[in-house]
């Protein structure tokens, strides 16, 4: 498979993600759309690491990039909920606490 | 050609700085610590006078024989202009240091019975030591700037004495009008001291002195040259200013020796306790201005001296006449006291400086002692006062008869009055003597218009013994008119002579006026203060100088001596003999005197008024100062505070309008940045939405745009 189509396919994963995390008034669909994001980045270093076929960097370096994800998934479904039970809504349009 | 700092230079230290410093201190300190005592101020501030008597009979006998010893240390000084203190010890200080503090102590005591129920009596004290302090600093400073502030001092304590009975309205009245009186006197004084600096610049009298002798008179100008920090200093000043300090000096004098046309206060300040009047206004006080003479007497020339000289005889004449009327016992010998004192001041101005200072010694003592019997009258008919019973202690009306009831208060004051009267065998007779000698001695060398100054001191003998032999012949003889006047009075204790407190300095004093406490001679010339104190000689300029009494032939005051001893006891006994024939018990006058209200005819009115003196001032220059203050009032008002006025609704108006500019000009520029800063805000605050993906979306953009810079 050429290099090419899977960035492509990393670009529009990215974009997709970029569009959810943008348009999407549910924080947890932010979230998913943060997740598509940090995805279309490891797609990006797994295709990479095929020039690396000694050390294989890029593919440690995904495998860090999902742990992390994981560990802040965590943290940030934790928060949604908190702001949940704080505001009573999930909306982002109506939590709206930092206007100035 | 002299150097003026080593003149003024200051001396070796000398022991003696300690005794001046105690007997100033002492007295000081009865002023500040008696104050706050009770009952036993009046005996604390005795005990401590007593102390500084002996302190002064110890360095009187210490001193006697030394020509004079002077201190002098730096004051202070300002730029190179150096101020001096400096303390002369000399015969005169120490006759002054002794009978200052002898009569002050013998007052003391007095007043230990006289003042026992005045519950202020721990103030009476401490003005006393007040007093006493600043009389001592007049005789022991030899500066006459020091001698000024002294005299100030002395000034005060006396009106502070004066008005010590504050409640009574004419007691405070009387001390105001004597301050005034001084405070003019005082300005004469500033004067000479402002002309005498401005010629020599220094206020030490040893160097005043020296400068004078040096300076000289060229083309009508005095002329004073000399050194100061090493640069020749050449005064020049027209030679009538010479004659000007002479006389401005005097006015101080005047002022406080209580001189024409300044005497009015004294008879007034009688409002005060009767041994303040012993002790202040007829003994020392106003002595101070005799004193003060005497200090500045060698620097006084020809026509200062002639000045000196009229007034003295016209106060003694005046004063004396204004004495053979008056109903108060008090105010007698007020006006005695002034026309003594005129006799003090015009032996000044004749020269006789011995002789002036001389009965200003004899005076003091017979004259405290006057007013001490006085005082020991007015107390003990004080006594008499009672619910039903009110009249006045002073009015020799109510008097009468007291030989009686008070023999030993009769002797004293029989002594002191001879002594005033000026008979033989009694001091007051040799220095009163040796003022009339000097007098006509001078007179003769003068001539021309003097001859009206003898004139008036020798009618001044006759009317002194007049009015003195009225008085004892009212005051001691014939019956006691107190019962007659008021008959309530009759039924009370009767009349009874003073305790030890009151007979003892009265004792003392009388036998102070007895000639032979000076020599047992009939001449002033024999005494021991001849002796002690002789006439210098006048250091002014020769051309402005007066003749030096010594310097005239001897034969002149032999062959006068004898006449006017003649005369002066002939016109005092005829002053005896008119008294006795009009005041006698039963006589013409002496009868109708219980129900006398003021005299009649035109002698008699001129007396009591004391010349229309008072209503002279009060009609005439009263006036005068009430109209100008009047025209001043209103220039004040109108013009000074129109002009002021002006400036006030000027700077209102001009206020409003920089209010305007403030309010729309200022204020509105602030308006402007608030409201514009305002409006930004307004504008920017909609980027600020709170919407987190609007963030996110703005974020991305920037990215996106640093993307397109960085790589483009």
């Amino acid at each position: 498979m050429p290099l090419n189509t899977i960035l492509l396919l990393g670009a529009a994963l990215f974009c997709i993600g970029l569009a959810v995390v943008v348009t999407r008034k549910n924080a947890i669909a932010v979230l998913i759309g943060i997740e598509l994001m940090l995805n279309a980045a490891n797609l990006n270093l797994v295709a990479f690491s095929r020039f690396d076929a000694v050390e294989l960097q890029g593919q440690v370096f995904a495998l860090f990039v999902i742990t992390v994800a994981a560990a802040e998934a965590a943290v940030a479904l934790a928060i949604v909920i908190k702001v949940y039970q704080h505001f009573q809504t999930a909306n982002l349009d109506k939590i709206n606490e930092l206007k100035g | 050609m002299i150097d003026l700092n080593d003149i003024i230079s200051t001396t070796e230290f000398n022991p003696l700085i300690y005794w001046i410093i105690a007997l100033m201190a002492i007295p000081l300190l009865s002023f500040f610590t008696t104050t706050f005592l009770k009952k036993i101020a009046p005996v604390w501030a005795t005990l401590l006078l007593g102390i500084n008597l002996s302190i002064s009979i110890y360095l009187a006998s210490q001193y006697w024989d030394t020509t004079g010893v002077s201190i002098r240390g730096n004051w202070f000084s300002i730029g190179d202009t150096q101020l001096t203190y400096s303390f002369l010890i000399d015969q005169l200080a120490l006759i002054m240091l002794v009978v200052v503090n002898f009569i002050s102590v013998l007052v003391h005591f007095f007043s230990m019975e006289y003042m026992r129920h005045d519950e202020n009596k721990s103030r009476y004290f401490g003005l006393l030591g007040l007093f006493t302090f600043s009389m001592l600093g007049i005789i022991l400073f030899y500066d006459l700037l020091f001698i000024f502030i002294f005299w100030e001092l002395v000034g005060l304590s006396s009106f502070l004495l004066i008005g010590f009975w504050f409640e009574k309205k004419s007691a405070s009245l009387a001390a105001n009008k004597a301050f005034i009186m001084n405070r003019i006197g005082d300005l004469g004084f500033i004067t000479g001291l402002m002309i005498l600096y401005s010629q020599f610049q220094t206020f030490d009298l040893e160097g005043i002195k020296s400068l004078t002798v040096l300076s000289s008179i060229e083309d009508e100008n005095w002329v004073a040259e000399y050194f100061k920090n090493g640069e020749l200093v050449r005064n020049s000043l027209d030679g009538r200013w010479l004659s000007a300090a002479g006389i401005a000096l005097f006015c101080g004098a005047v002022g406080k020796s209580a001189q024409f046309p300044l005497q009015v206060w004294l008879p007034d300040a009688m409002e005060g306790p009767t041994p303040v009047s012993a002790l202040i206004h007829a003994a020392t006080m106003v002595a101070a201005g005799v004193f003060m003479i005497a200090r500045i007497f060698v620097i006084l020339d020809a026509q200062a001296l002639e000045v000196v000289a009229v007034v003295g005889a016209i106060t003694a004449f005046m004063a004396a006449v204004a004495a053979f009327s008056q109903f108060d016992i008090k105010k007698v010998l007020a006006y005695s006291t002034i026309s003594q004192l005129g006799y003090m001041v015009l032996a000044m101005g004749v020269g006789a400086y011995t002789a002036g200072l001389f009965h200003l010694v004899t005076h003091a003592m017979f004259k405290a002692g006057l007013f001490l019997s006085a005082g020991t009258i007015i107390h003990q008919l004080h006594q008499l006062e009672g619910k039903d019973v009110n009249f006045d202690p002073q009015d020799m009306r109510v008097m009468g008869g007291l030989r009686k009831y008070m023999p030993v208060t009769f002797i004293c004051f029989m002594i002191c009055a001879l002594a005033l009267a000026g008979l033989p065998g009694f001091s007051g007779f040799l220095s009163k003597d040796a003022i009339l000698l000097n007098t006509a001695v001078w007179i003769d060398e003068k001539g021309g218009g003097f001859y009206f100054i003898e004139v008036l001191a020798f009618a001044t003998v006759l009317i002194t013994a007049f009015y003195t032999f009225r008085m004892i012949f009212l005051v001691f003889t014939g019956d006691f008119r107190l019962p007659k006047l008021i008959p309530a009075s009759a039924t009370l204790k009767p009349l009874q002579e003073g305790n030890v407190f009151l007979k003892l300095p009265m004792v003392l004093l009388a036998i102070g006026s007895l000639s032979i406490i000076f020599g047992f001679t009939m001449k002033a010339e024999n005494t021991w203060f001849y002796q002690l104190i002789q006439d210098p000689i006048f250091l002014v300029p020769e051309s402005y100088a007066a003749f030096n009494l010594m310097d005239l032939p001897h034969e002149w005051f032999e062959n006068l001596h004898s006449q006017v001893v003649v005369i002066s006891i002939g016109l005092a006994l005829s002053g005896l003999v008119i008294a006795y024939f009009l005041f006698k018990p039963g006589a013409k006058f002496s009868a109708s005197f219980a129900e006398k209200r003021e005299p009649i005819g035109l002698v008699g009115q001129i007396s009591f008024y004391h010349w229309y003196q008072n209503a002279l001032y009060e009609k005439v220059i009263l006036k005068f100062i009430i109209w100008k203050a009047r025209r001043i009032a209103w220039f004040d008002r109108v013009i000074l505070d129109g002009f002021i006025n002006f400036i006030a609704k000027f700077q209102v108006v001009f206020a409003h309008l920089i209010a305007w500019f403030d309010r729309n000009i200022i204020d509105g520029f602030v308006h402007l940045t608030t409201y514009t800063t305002g409006r930004v805000g307004q504008l920017t605050r909609s980027v600020q939405s709170g919407n987190v993906q609007a963030y996110i979306m703005a974020a991305l953009a920037f990215l996106i745009l640093m993307l397109i810079w960085l790589l483009f």
